[in-house]
């Protein structure tokens, strides 16, 4: 789809066609809707947040976490550190294909990837040994709840991410065609932004 | 450069399309694909449920639920696959070549093109007005039944737990399967055509959308077959009772979720291709009022919807993984549901009314060939019904035992909305005032649903006072005003806006007779079934009980019959479409000497919709006004409609 607009230029083989799009803004339009659902997402993570509040604020639970519950904020805080890296390889894997570098931008998708599939693991391994389950209060539920759609959403980025690298050792994108590389980095940079504020919000206050 | 040259050499390289041959139907996209891959991806549920469940050691490994529930989203997606929702997507990902260029999935040849997944954007709005009609009947024969079981005090048809499953299907869909998506679909068929442009923005994201939707409705209907039956705790699936109740719950739960990606989808869609696809010259402030109303309530439907798939899937958790977001054993917060369920589903009702705003602002203009009145300021109040329409939703909650100090707030901002609501109301009046009406079909449902919304904007601002709301609470005043903005208000703007896009949409004009006989059938029966249940909602009936006190017999026996005509008014309107559809007589471009882009072009518009781009020079609605134009074509075609009469 991403393609629509540059289609035209390209022969026809045959059949009715459209007429050339009229364009009436600058903002491209993969671009836009991109922005637009990440809009949409960050409403879905406020109904998370808004859970959260209703237990933890509104309902005036006396402890936070609850007598008997730790959070490895050590770990969770590694983790963090591993993600917002991972934002940099992908901002540098983009400028390099701007400036026509493809094993910057090759090496660059890489790492990104190998850094999220850390930070899953990572965060897997936390779940199996943090001594709660999401049934034990709502606490827990809520913990679970939010980190859980993180993880879910890093998941979809690492399968985006996955498409752009896939594409990118397959000989696509160009310093003028990389937007199957943009948006999926431009997702990428909301999973970590969105990170930061569910690891302040769960780990920290 | 070779090798960024290479993605352009793979278009051209793709391979060539022959039909495909013996076990190539298989994996071809289409029905026959269906057959494995909805079994397959059955199979990929149950086996995640299974290794799960094992790793775990939870016994036993097979749980119906559990199945039950993976299944509602492991199925629909096999069923996607299978007919090639994604087929485009899944090359994209590994790299494969793919086809930028292909429109072979473009417009319908034939009636078998309506049952596939279609990219152009008229047969995706045909597709969806007809699959919402057809849930619109199906929620209105589960409303004649309960008005059957309703018409004597005491229970003779159907037991309570059906019948609290028939109100709840009927509610759930009419709301997410009619009146929210048949909106979207006439905005597919008539936004691009008005904007100038050639589709949507995204024409495979736009596929998808539609065909999530058939996904909801058919699971909502579904419910009725599992044991325990339908989902029996209204639209609004309160928990702690959901928590509580049969398997057909999560039919609801799950049910939303499709319906409420397909309208973000298409929600963004819609936003992008408006920012972006104007044609040369249409400025926001020379877009037609219909394409404001589905702007605002885009942006309504990307920001708001999300609240709703939240609740659900809270209470989808508490059910299958036993979470304690709602029990308040357990620390969670009861209430906490129903303060995110509003803060989508209040939002939902101008998702439900604005873009009916919308269609009244075009025909009310053309039908008495007057320009609007208050042009800016009925963009503007939309903009303002779109902010404000964050800020109220706890008046659905003033008995639900929510924070006390939120009332009187919540209770102003209520009042608030009436504003940009009545400058509308006031411009539509001076719209049509001393203009040469022509009281055709639509003509005719845009007045009817200006005085029906009126009696429901009005007893919409007694419930806003926390004093009257608490003694109407849950009493048939509720439904008596609901209906009078959803039914008097929406269904009455889509009736219109159907007859009156009906000659673009087919080629054919309806038959007039018949559309205003089904109009004054529809009117008089809608009065006649809601009307009275003001009064027997003030005087104390409960709404969603299959039993009542014995006092209130009479008044419900003449709503039941009254209801009865109700439904049978639209076997008129379905007799009038199929068969004006079939042999109609042939409508021009532009019946109704409509100034908007879409009757510029021919009726059904062509594969494109305009062989050029047209360009717009002034704004839409100058009707009466000499020498006025809102758009040219390049070609020097100029389009002045001389103000003759429509009939």
């Amino acid at each position: 789809m991403s393609a629509h607009a540059e289609a035209h230029s390209n022969d026809h083989h045959g059949g009715e066609h459209p007429p050339a799009i009229y364009l009436s803004s600058r903002v491209p339009q993969t671009i836009l809707g991109m922005l637009l659902f990440i809009g949409s997402e960050m409403m879905l993570f406020g109904a998370f947040f808004a859970a959260l509040f209703f237990v933890r604020v509104v309902n005036e639970a006396p402890h936070w976490p609850p007598a008997g519950s730790h959070l490895p904020i050590f770990v969770a805080g590694m983790n963090t550190i591993v993600l917002v890296t991972s934002s940099f390889t992908m901002h540098w894997s983009l400028s390099s294909i701007k400036k026509n570098d493809r094993v910057g931008m090759q090496a660059g998708l890489v790492l990104t990837l190998l850094m999220g599939i850390t930070f899953v693991v990572t965060q897997a391994r936390e779940y199996s040994r943090i001594g709660f389950a999401p049934g034990d209060s709502a606490f827990a539920t809520t913990f679970f709840g939010l980190t859980g759609l993180h993880g879910l959403h890093v998941i979809i980025g690492l399968l985006l991410l996955a498409a752009a690298t896939a594409r990118a050792f397959r000989g696509h994108f160009s310093p003028e065609h990389h937007h199957g590389l943009e948006i999926p980095g431009i997702y990428w940079h909301f999973v970590d932004v969105m990170w930061i504020i569910v690891f302040i919000t769960v780990y920290i206050i | 450069m070779v090798v960024a040259d290479a993605q352009h050499h793979d278009v051209h390289q793709a391979p060539q399309h022959q039909g495909p041959s013996g076990l190539g139907w298989l994996m071809a996209p289409g029905y026959l694909r269906v057959l494995w891959t909805v079994p397959m991806m059955f199979g990929v549920g149950v086996g995640i449920m299974a290794l799960i469940r094992w790793l775990e050691g939870w016994g036993p490994i097979w749980q119906g639920s559990i199945v039950t529930t993976l299944s509602l989203i492991t199925i629909p997606l096999g069923f996607l696959g299978g007919i090639g929702a994604f087929d485009f997507w899944l090359r994209y990902a590994i790299g494969r070549p793919t086809e930028v260029d292909d429109h072979r999935s473009h417009g319908a040849k034939d009636w078998r093109g309506y049952f596939k997944v279609n990219t152009d954007h008229k047969v995706i709005g045909v597709q969806y007005v007809g699959t919402t009609v057809v849930f619109f009947l199906i929620g209105g024969l589960m409303a004649m039944i309960f008005r059957a079981e309703l018409a004597q005090p005491g229970t003779q048809l159907v037991d309570t737990q059906t019948f609290n499953g028939l109100i709840s299907v009927h509610a759930a869909l009419m709301i997410f399967l009619f009146i929210v998506p048949v909106f979207a679909g006439l905005g597919n068929y008539v936004i691009p055509l008005m904007i100038g442009a050639p589709d949507m923005a995204f024409p495979k994201l736009n596929a998808l959308s539609f065909w999530l939707l058939p996904m909801g409705g058919i699971m909502m209907t579904a419910s009725f077959l599992v044991p325990g039956g339908a989902f029996a705790t209204g639209w609004t699936s309160y928990p702690p009772l959901a928590d509580h109740q049969p398997l057909g719950q999560v039919f609801f739960n799950m049910g939303v979720q499709w319906a409420g990606a397909s309208s973000i989808m298409t929600a963004l869609n819609f936003l992008v291709t408006i920012i972006t696809m104007r044609a040369p010259g249409m400025t926001f402030w020379r877009m037609p009022l219909l394409v404001w109303a589905n702007f605002t309530t885009s942006l309504l439907v990307v920001f708001a919807t999300p609240f709703i798939a939240g609740a659900q899937f809270f209470v989808a958790f508490d059910r299958v993984m036993h979470t304690h977001f709602f029990d308040p054993a357990h620390g969670g917060y009861p209430i906490g549901y129903q303060h995110i369920f509003w803060f989508y589903s209040h939002p939902a009702v101008y998702i439900m009314i604005l873009p009916g705003f919308g269609i009244i602002s075009e025909i009310l203009s053309v039908m008495s060939r007057k320009p609007i009145f208050g042009y800016r300021l009925m963009a503007m109040s939309l903009m303002g019904i779109l902010v404000l329409g964050f800020s109220v939703w706890a008046h659905h909650m003033f008995v639900a035992g929510m924070a006390g100090w939120l009332r009187v707030p919540i209770m102003i901002s209520t009042m608030l909305i009436a504003v940009p609501t009545g400058i509308k109301v006031f411009s539509w009046l001076a719209t049509i005032w001393e203009g040469k009406i022509h009281f055709t079909t639509p003509m005719l449902f845009a007045l009817g649903f200006l005085s029906m919304f009126l009696i429901g904007g009005l007893s919409g601002i007694y419930l806003g006072s926390v004093a009257l709301d608490i003694h109407a609470s849950d009493t048939y005043f509720i439904v008596a005003h609901i209906h009078y903005v959803l039914f008097g208000g929406s269904v009455f703007t889509i009736f219109a806006g159907i007859y009156y896009w009906f000659p673009k949409m087919t080629g054919r004009m309806y038959n007039e007779r018949l559309g205003k006989l089904h109009f004054w059938l529809t009117f008089l029966a809608f009065n006649a079934t809601f009307f009275p249940m003001h009064w027997i909602g003030l005087h104390g009936m409960p709404r969603r009980v299959a039993d009542y006190a014995p006092e209130y017999g009479t008044w419900n026996l003449l709503i039941s019959i009254a209801s009865f005509a109700l439904g049978a008014s639209t076997l008129v309107f379905l007799y009038n479409m199929i068969n004006s559809w079939i042999r109609g007589p042939k409508a021009g471009a532009n019946p109704w000497n409509a100034l908007t882009l879409e009757w510029l072009v021919s009726s059904p518009p062509p594969l494109f919709n305009f062989d050029e781009i047209p360009t717009v020079v002034g704004h839409p609605y100058e009707y009466g006004v000499k020498g006025a134009r809102h758009a040219v074509l390049n070609g020097g075609a100029v389009h002045a409609p001389d103000e003759v009469a429509v009939h």
